[in-house]
């Protein structure tokens, strides 16, 4: 008997350590997993709550209603009063297409799902009251966002606006756009879809282009850092580098020429022959600092930047130096390293969310705003900044400037792979922060493959938002 | 204070079935009082039972407490899923709480249970039969019979006629078959050994030919344990092992049906609209609860399949919450570790072999069925003891906990009479 006993409890510890386990995977799925799974379209719940919610409204910093939902006999329609201004940021809220970019984000905020509500909400739902959803705050200035919509116009691209000292987004233009409304979408949706112009990438957040001469400031930096600041380049319009001819744009020769004036005028010769110098470790190195590679966690989802180099040849290393290569960055991103060199070399996390206001007026959730990475020494970047200024006061930037403030800028003209078979079909940059020495705002500006320069095309565009804020 | 001196837990029985159909009483316009009078029957019968228990002195209380408190959050669940089903299941419960005395006191009255070794695979054979016969497919298991409006499921009664098989054998088998040997066929030597695999493997294959898989899995699991615990031998222990094995591995390799089970639980979101619909269904509901739920009558079951037997526990995990579902987890654990207590105090090897395989029965089964619908294990369809709908189901709980009632009942005056030595 007694053996049996012993065994008898062995078998109990057994069925201990199954139920034990149920308990333990209900828990971690609760904890780990449920999100994931919630959100999959075969979950018919979803819609079961979005009709018993009143959707929350989005609203920029000024209290300006962005996105509203309206109860019409038990239906919730959700209306966007400025039409496709804000599709690339706050995306579409449809029944048959699913939800995108914030809608899809914040759905959870926006429809009041939480762990405790069901608890607090109880006295509501027992009356037969709609529950409320919650109200998101954004950083976007709507003035702001008009004028940059207006200023971009109908060419394609994407302008970001943000503070480089918060990180906030003042404002975020990707074009094109579409109209999020769902019965606009419902019936262009096919065409959307369809569309070669691949409206539904938002280009500030999703678009990855070539950053051109924009990325000589991450260049101009490690040279910096390499002890490199006084080196003097002879240049004659032309490099040849590994047997390959390395052109200024526009064949011009600046003859001999520093650092500085070699960013002003934006010297291919010498930015190629710096790749080079600084080496492969080095480059690698700050292009880790500057987030390249690394995922960017924002309130939309933002493609990674690519430096895709393992061992880099020489020819990599002077295409890298004048930002070309097989660099792509995203515009958000440009405005980031605009952004950490403004703000002593200290990229801030970006956000677009600044706060969760329930239908009552409690803040649920404010956004503090947290250090992305460190680019630089406070050094390096006061260097950075001098020459960026300089490009604006006497080189390529100039169509920039505005009389009364100091801006640092750069322009970029980005060879791409349609400018390779066909002319005029470069994207053209600005990236830059004002005031100088004390930023305020840092922008960064594309327009694809628009066939002007970054100094002409972009620049006037940047100068335009300048104005507005610091006005 | 009066109410306070009632017995504690037979209180929580009563709170839990005022607050349940309670909720669902307000919940629904207009005022249905046919809940409120579901609700007191439930009370007053599991307070009938309770004090007849405590009367008669029928042993170990709990037992009828804890099946109490799992059938009350099962009806008030099945209440709130549709009324019809938890107004029958009410009635199979009242059935179930009379089958419960009398196969207590069948058992204690009658003492030849242990005597009957061949009659109870005969029975199995009997019922199978029968199955197959006049058998009927629902939902893609043969293994219904139907008589007039009600449908049988004679599998769940195998079950305990399995146990009671394995405990009458295992008894003689001490006593005296160990040595003997049945018959020599040649070389071939038949052991009683060879005689209990036999019918075991029988057991296991009816219910694979019904495509039972849960219970066949069930029973496996139930006959392993026993023989680990009573037969002290290890070559046997690893000969069935790897029978297991083998069988296991061939099923999941050959048959479709096993395949796409365990197809659907490594990866249920491959196939969602197919597959793995059911689990996916159920994972959407056991998440969208979180841990407080979303209280009684706000979520969705509906949305999932099965609800009102295989996958009655997501429909708790959505509504109770998981705080819900492990406290029924943890209810069904107090349930096998009363069983086992009464296992370890019984003196009679026949007695001790019962109450364990019993219980396991219910342990085993309750781990079958909660880890399939949280994808934990493949999802087997098999009842949750007391919980599921079905009348079948029910009432061989019942009878099953009735003669663990009998047991502890039994081993209660022993151990009286044992502490008195002692004294």
């Amino acid at each position: 008997m007694e053996l049996e006993n012993k065994r008898i409890i062995r078998v109990l510890v057994l069925l201990c350590f199954l139920f034990l386990s149920i308990v333990v995977y209900l828990t971690y799925f609760e904890l780990f997993q449920k999100d994931k799974v919630l959100t999959s379209s075969y979950n018919k719940r979803q819609w079961g709550q979005e009709d018993a919610t009143l959707r929350g409204s989005i609203l920029d910093r000024n209290g300006v209603v962005l996105a509203y939902s309206t109860d019409n006999e038990k239906k919730n329609k959700r209306v966007y009063p400025f039409g496709s201004l804000y599709s690339q940021l706050i995306g579409y809220n449809s029944s048959i297409y699913g939800k995108s970019l914030l809608e899809a984000q914040y759905n959870n905020e926006l429809l009041n799902v939480r762990e405790f509500a069901p608890i607090l909400d109880l006295q509501q739902k027992l009356a037969g009251e709609q529950a409320i959803g919650n109200n998101l705050y954004l950083t976007l200035d709507h003035k702001l966002q008009m004028k940059a919509k207006k200023l971009i116009g109908n060419r394609n691209g994407a302008i970001v606006v943000m503070g480089p000292r918060t990180g906030e987004i003042l404002a975020m233009v990707s074009k094109p756009d579409f109209n999020p409304s769902s019965e606009k979408l419902e019936q262009q949706w096919q065409d959307l879809i369809e569309s070669k112009e691949h409206p539904f990438v938002p280009r500030a957040t999703q678009g990855l282009y070539v950053p051109g001469s924009t990325f000589k400031v991450l260049i101009a930096a490690a040279a910096v850092e390499s002890g490199m600041s006084d080196r003097t380049f002879n240049d004659e319009g032309s490099i040849v580098i590994e047997g390959k001819t390395i052109n200024n744009f526009g064949n011009h020769a600046y003859g001999t020429v520093d650092l500085k004036s070699a960013l002003a005028v934006s010297s291919n010769v010498a930015f190629a022959q710096l790749g080079v110098d600084i080496g492969d470790y080095k480059l690698k190195d700050i292009m880790a600092r500057a987030g390249m590679n690394k995922d960017i966690a924002f309130d939309v989802p933002v493609s990674t930047s690519r430096f895709p180099y393992k061992d880099m040849s020489k020819l990599d290393l002077a295409a890298v130096g004048m930002g070309q290569g097989k660099l792509q960055v995203t515009p958000l991103h440009m405005a980031m390293i605009a952004s950490g060199i403004a703000n002593n070399g200290v990229i801030m996390k970006p956000y677009m969310v600044d706060r969760v206001v329930s239908a009552t007026g409690n803040t649920l959730m404010t956004a503090k705003p947290s250090v992305f990475s460190k680019v630089m020494t406070t050094e390096t970047a006061a260097a950075v900044k001098d020459m960026m200024q300089y490009v604006v006061e006497k080189g390529t930037g100039k169509s920039a400037s505005v009389r009364g403030i100091e801006i640092a800028g750069k322009t970029g003209t980005a060879e791409n792979e349609l400018s390779m078979k066909l002319k005029n079909k470069e994207h053209a940059w600005f990236i830059c922060f004002a005031p100088a020495d004390d930023p305020q705002v840092a922008i960064a500006v594309v327009l694809e493959y628009s066939g002007s320069t970054g100094g002409k095309a972009a620049a006037p565009i940047a100068r335009e938002l300048i104005r507005q804020v610091l006005r | 204070m009066r109410i306070l001196k009632y017995p504690r837990p037979f209180f929580m029985i009563v709170l839990v079935n005022v607050i349940g159909f309670g909720l669902l009483y307000f919940y629904k316009t207009p005022y249905d009082h046919k809940i409120l009078l579901a609700g007191l029957s439930m009370i007053l019968l599991i307070g009938a039972g309770y004090f007849t228990i405590r009367k008669v002195k029928l042993g170990e209380d709990y037992l009828f407490l804890i099946a109490g408190m799992l059938s009350s959050i099962g009806i008030i669940m099945l209440y709130r899923l549709n009324m019809t089903l938890g107004f029958k299941q009410l009635i199979w419960f009242g059935m179930g709480i009379g089958l419960f005395f009398a196969s207590c006191f069948l058992y204690r009255k009658i003492q030849v249970w242990e005597r009957l070794t061949y009659f109870y695979p005969a029975l199995s054979l009997l019922l199978f039969a029968a199955t197959m016969f006049f058998g009927r497919s629902i939902k893609g298991a043969k293994n219904w019979i139907v008589i007039g409006q009600f449908s049988i499921q004679p599998s769940e009664g195998v079950k305990i006629i399995f146990v009671f098989f394995i405990a009458a054998f295992l008894k003689h088998y001490e006593k005296q078959l160990k040595e003997l040997v049945v018959f020599h066929f040649k070389m071939l030597k038949v052991k009683p050994l060879h005689i209990l695999m036999g019918i075991a493997y029988m057991h296991f294959a009816f219910m694979v030919i019904q495509r039972e898989w849960g219970t066949a899995v069930l029973l496996l699991l139930v006959y392993f344990m026993l023989i680990y615990v009573y037969i002290d031998s290890n070559r046997f222990l690893l000969v069935n092992g790897i029978l297991a094995a083998a069988g296991g591995l061939g099923g999941v390799i050959f048959v479709n049906h096993v395949r796409v089970r365990v197809d659907a639980w490594l990866n249920p979101w491959a196939d969602i609209a197919g597959k793995g619909y059911q689990i996916t269904q159920s994972l959407f509901a056991i998440g969208s609860g979180g841990f407080f739920g979303t209280g009684l009558g706000l979520g969705r079951p509906d949305f999932i399949p099965e609800v009102s037997t295989d996958f009655i526990f997501s429909a708790i995990c959505e509504e109770m919450g998981i705080l819900g579902g492990v406290s029924v987890v943890l209810l069904y654990f107090i349930l096998a570790y009363r069983g086992f207590k009464i296992a370890l105090y019984a003196t009679d090897y026949f007695a001790k072999i019962l109450a364990l395989g019993l219980t396991l029965i219910f342990g085993f089964q309750t781990f079958i069925i909660i880890g399939g619908v949280i994808k934990l294990i493949p999802l087997t369809g098999i009842t949750m003891p007391f919980i599921s709908y079905g009348g079948s189901s029910l009432s061989i709980n019942f009878i099953a906990l009735g003669v663990l009632q009998a047991l502890s009942a039994g081993c209660q005056e022993e151990k009286e009479a044992f502490d008195g030595v002692r004294k």
